[in-house]
């Protein structure tokens, strides 16, 4: 893991010398903390998107939302939710799940005029998702078409973090037990009603934060660890 | 705010204090809250530590220790810890710790400081202490009602002038004179050392022009001499009712053996609830134990109205127990029609809830009779067995239901001359078993009513120096103190009663207020103080320093809230014409009131905890 890290920031480095001026090049400018840094002093931004389906090459990023973490604590005040308009109309299935009407969406900016708010909010940060994988190419996706580089980050992935968590106690993790809501509940976390990208991402801040809790490490464990699980 | 924070916004105003802020404050809470995560055990706050944010506990449950490891607080959902340290300023003293896997919003103190100045009832529920924010808490629902309490306004505060005052040997004529000249009408004699006498017009017109008595008559010649008076802390209540029933406009006030002033009926009129002093007019205008119980059918319709016009527990309880006193009073004295002068003297005496002048809706009867050590049964006793038979039935017609417990005046044993009294006393103190234990806390709330007041002096006179410094018996006294405890569980929930017919409510009479009354009590012998009153012994025992003048004050604002609860609970329960008890369910409290009744109930439970230690009942 630790090499793999290291890959992400060597990338980052050329990224950043061969891309254009732009919010992407802003966004490699600032490099996240180290991996041996410990956690609470660790800028990570909570994030969550919602999309028309897993495959960014088929699929559309309906909204974004996120929330800083930092110094153990989620950043309420700073937490931001952003529609975004999509190009095609989207599936009947998917806004019951999110509640989006189309109506909403169509008055919405379009994703490259969002991008810069979550460049500028990442910069810095290492993200965190439940189930990163979905972030992490939807939105290395998105930077590809708008700007032509793609986004190279570590994520910190509760989903994974979890299922670690859970496989350390020798439980068998049963279906449904790593989604966002089942892990929250686990921890005794809030279920919270509202189900939409900035809830979502507060919700695995907070998850994170109760996973870091139950992680038993005399010291406060470092990024490294944390990302590791 | 963005939008989308409505979910945490919508949380922290469903609780208090946060419930009275306005939205946009609450959008400011919400845009600057943090979310924390502690795991159970661990600390979030410990000694020493800078505390910078208030945390209101979203999931889960804190509990607050002192150094010694003392538990002071349970926190749950929806409540705030770390409020004290960040007002007081300074580090940390106490240490709160996670008794649950917990979520908490931190808010930074620069926001809640913000908060506080901008929203007056905000702040005053984060004063220091559970007691400070009941007693503001109090003020704020008693808003607007505008009235007279008159059991909390001291004639003192009624003075407007200092007195009027002519030497006993002026001429009539120069009294006049005086009366026009200062506009007053009355004035008053002082002597050497005390008041000696009072004129006022009507003598002027009754005893002086009706008699067509010259002018150079002297003042002493038609004054009423020692007139009756109150002093500067009795109550307003009083006052009306000495002025009632003794017939007078005019009634001086001393402070501290002077003389402070005159109140008049004038003063009273602006008073209002004069219900009461009428019933007890009223009352002494009947011949019959059914005629006194038609006029006492009113005491619900009185109490209802008193608790709607915001009077206190306090005030209300001296009402009721005062009109109890009256027909009581009016009871002997037909009892005495009948049956005769009595043979030797006695002094009735009211004990319990009425002997502290904190009677309710539903009481029943407990009294008991001394007499005079010349008493002799066989002479003496058919007239006072037949006596105090009269009087008890008659308390039963009225409504005073016969004591459960039989502690009555027409029972043999408590109807005993001094000395057997005093060989009880003496055997209740030097023997304190359980009987004797629960007889000391009937008896010893006794308040004369009617009679030779001289003999119950001297009997509390033998009891209060039998007590005073009696460590033994006040630590079994204490110890009896502790066996009724506030129905608080171990998260701060309130534990209501299961099963039966009262399910799911609080017992606000056994739990709440018999605890305070029973501590009180404690205080105040410790103290060797005379009162009576629960809020009387506070304030002696807390002058005396029996009691910490906090703990003190704590006590009295949660004896004043549940009692003003049970009252209104009654009052509620008599209007929907069903019996008045002391059964409540949180369910019918707000969200606020039960905050209070929490409160309330913690001071009893830390008060509790502070008498235990201080007479170490754990080894008993």
């Amino acid at each position: 893991m630790l090499r793999h890290l290291l890959g992400f920031d060597v990338m980052r480095r050329l990224l950043w010398m061969s891309g254009k001026p732009g919010p992407l090049r802003d966004y490699y400018a600032v490099d996240y903390a180290t991996l041996d840094t410990p956690w609470p002093e660790v800028e990570f931004l909570a994030i969550d998107l919602e999309t028309t389906g897993l495959d960014p090459r088929h699929h559309e990023i309906l909204s974004v939302g996120f929330a800083p973490v930092h110094a153990g604590g989620v950043r309420l005040g700073q937490a931001r939710h952003f529609l975004v308009r999509p190009t095609r109309p989207i599936p009947e299935e998917t806004a019951v799940i999110h509640g989006l009407l189309d109506d909403h969406l169509e008055s919405a900016p379009p994703l490259a005029e969002v991008l810069p708010h979550v460049l500028r909010a990442m910069a810095g940060r290492v993200p965190l998702a439940h189930f990163s994988t979905v972030e992490q190419r939807f939105l290395s996706f998105a930077c590809k078409r708008v700007y032509g580089q793609p986004m190279v980050v570590p994520y910190v992935d509760t989903l994974r973090l979890e299922h670690r968590a859970q496989e350390r106690q020798q439980q068998a993790v049963v279906q449904g037990a790593l989604r966002l809501h089942a892990a929250r509940e686990r921890y005794g976390l809030p279920r919270y009603k509202a189900h939409n990208a900035m809830m979502d991402a507060i919700a695995a801040g907070e998850l994170f934060l109760a996973q870091v809790a139950h992680m038993d490490t005399k010291k406060p464990p470092r990024l490294d660890e944390v990302c590791q699980g | 705010m963005d939008v989308e924070l409505i979910e945490i916004r919508d949380f922290i105003a469903a609780y208090h204090p946060f419930d009275m802020l306005p939205t946009e404050a609450l959008d400011t809470v919400a845009s600057n809250l943090e979310s924390r995560y502690i795991r159970k055990g661990r600390p979030l706050i410990e000694p020493g530590d800078t505390v910078d944010h208030v945390f209101i506990v979203r999931t889960g449950a804190l509990e607050t220790r002192d150094p010694a490891n003392e538990l002071l607080a349970r926190t749950g959902e929806g409540e705030t810890v770390g409020t004290i340290t960040l007002l007081r300023g300074g580090p940390a003293h106490n240490t709160i710790l996670a008794i649950e896997d917990s979520l908490l919003y931190a808010l930074p103190a620069e926001t809640f400081h913000d908060l506080r100045k901008r929203h007056k009832q905000f702040s005053y529920f984060f004063q220091p202490l559970g007691g400070e924010r009941l007693r503001t808490g109090r003020a704020v629902s008693n808003q607007g009602h505008g009235r007279l309490d008159l059991m909390a306004v001291h004639l003192g505060d009624m003075l407007r002038r200092a007195p009027v005052t002519i030497a006993p040997d002026a001429t009539i004529h120069a009294a006049a004179a005086r009366m026009a000249e200062e506009g007053v009408s009355c004035l008053l004699i002082p002597g050497e050392e005390k008041l000696i006498g009072i004129i006022t017009e009507r003598d002027l017109r009754n005893r002086v022009v009706a008699k067509a008595l010259p002018y150079e008559t002297p003042v002493s010649a038609v004054m009423t001499t020692n007139p009756v008076y109150l002093t500067t802390d009795d109550y307003l209540f009083d006052a009306m009712l000495l002025m009632s029933r003794h017939n007078i406009r005019h009634l001086p006030v001393l402070r501290e053996g002077a003389l402070a002033g005159v109140i008049t009926t004038t003063n009273l009129v602006q008073a209002q609830n004069t219900s009461a002093v009428y019933l007890v007019g009223d009352l002494y205008k009947r011949d019959t134990p059914e005629g006194m119980r038609d006029s006492l059918s009113m005491v619900p319709e009185l109490i209802l109205q008193l608790v709607e016009t915001g009077a206190s527990a306090h005030t209300i309880g001296h009402m009721i127990s005062t009109l109890s006193d009256a027909a009581t009073v009016r009871l002997m004295a037909l009892a005495e029609q009948t049956l005769g002068p009595p043979p030797v003297p006695f002094v009735w005496l009211a004990a319990g809830s009425q002997g502290r002048h904190e009677q309710t809706a539903r009481s029943d009867q407990d009294n008991c009779l001394v007499l005079d050590d010349s008493y002799n049964p066989e002479k003496h006793g058919e007239y006072f067995r037949a006596f105090t038979r009269m009087v008890c039935d008659g308390l039963n017609i009225c409504g005073y239901v016969y004591c459960p417990g039989e502690v009555m005046a027409m029972t043999d044993q408590w109807r005993q001359p001094l000395k057997t009294w005093k060989s009880y006393f003496a055997k209740w103190i030097d023997q304190p078993e359980p009987k004797a234990l629960m007889h000391a806390s009937v008896f010893f709330d006794m308040r004369p009513i009617f009679g030779n007041h001289g003999l119950f002096h001297d009997l509390r006179a033998f009891v209060l120096k039998k007590t005073q410094g009696k460590k033994i018996f006040l630590a079994y006294l204490a110890s009896n103190a502790l066996s009724r405890q506030p129905p608080l569980g171990f998260f701060r929930n309130l534990v209501l009663i299961r099963g039966g017919e009262h399910d799911n409510t609080l017992d606000l009479k056994h739990r709440g207020i018999v605890p305070i009354v029973d501590l009180a009590r404690v205080y105040a012998l410790d103290a060797g103080a005379e009162a009576v009153n629960t809020l009387d012994r506070l304030e002696i025992a807390r002058d005396k320093g029996s009691v910490s003048k906090d703990g003190a004050a704590d006590l009295r604002d949660a004896w004043d809230f549940i009692s003003t609860m049970r009252l209104r609970h009654q009052a509620l329960h008599i209007r929907e014409g069903k019996k008045a008890n002391n059964y409540v369910s949180p369910e019918l409290l707000s969200n606020f009131e039960r905050t209070q009744l929490k409160d309330a109930f913690s001071v009893v439970k830390t008060m509790q905890g502070a008498l235990a230690t201080a007479y170490q009942t754990g080894r008993m």
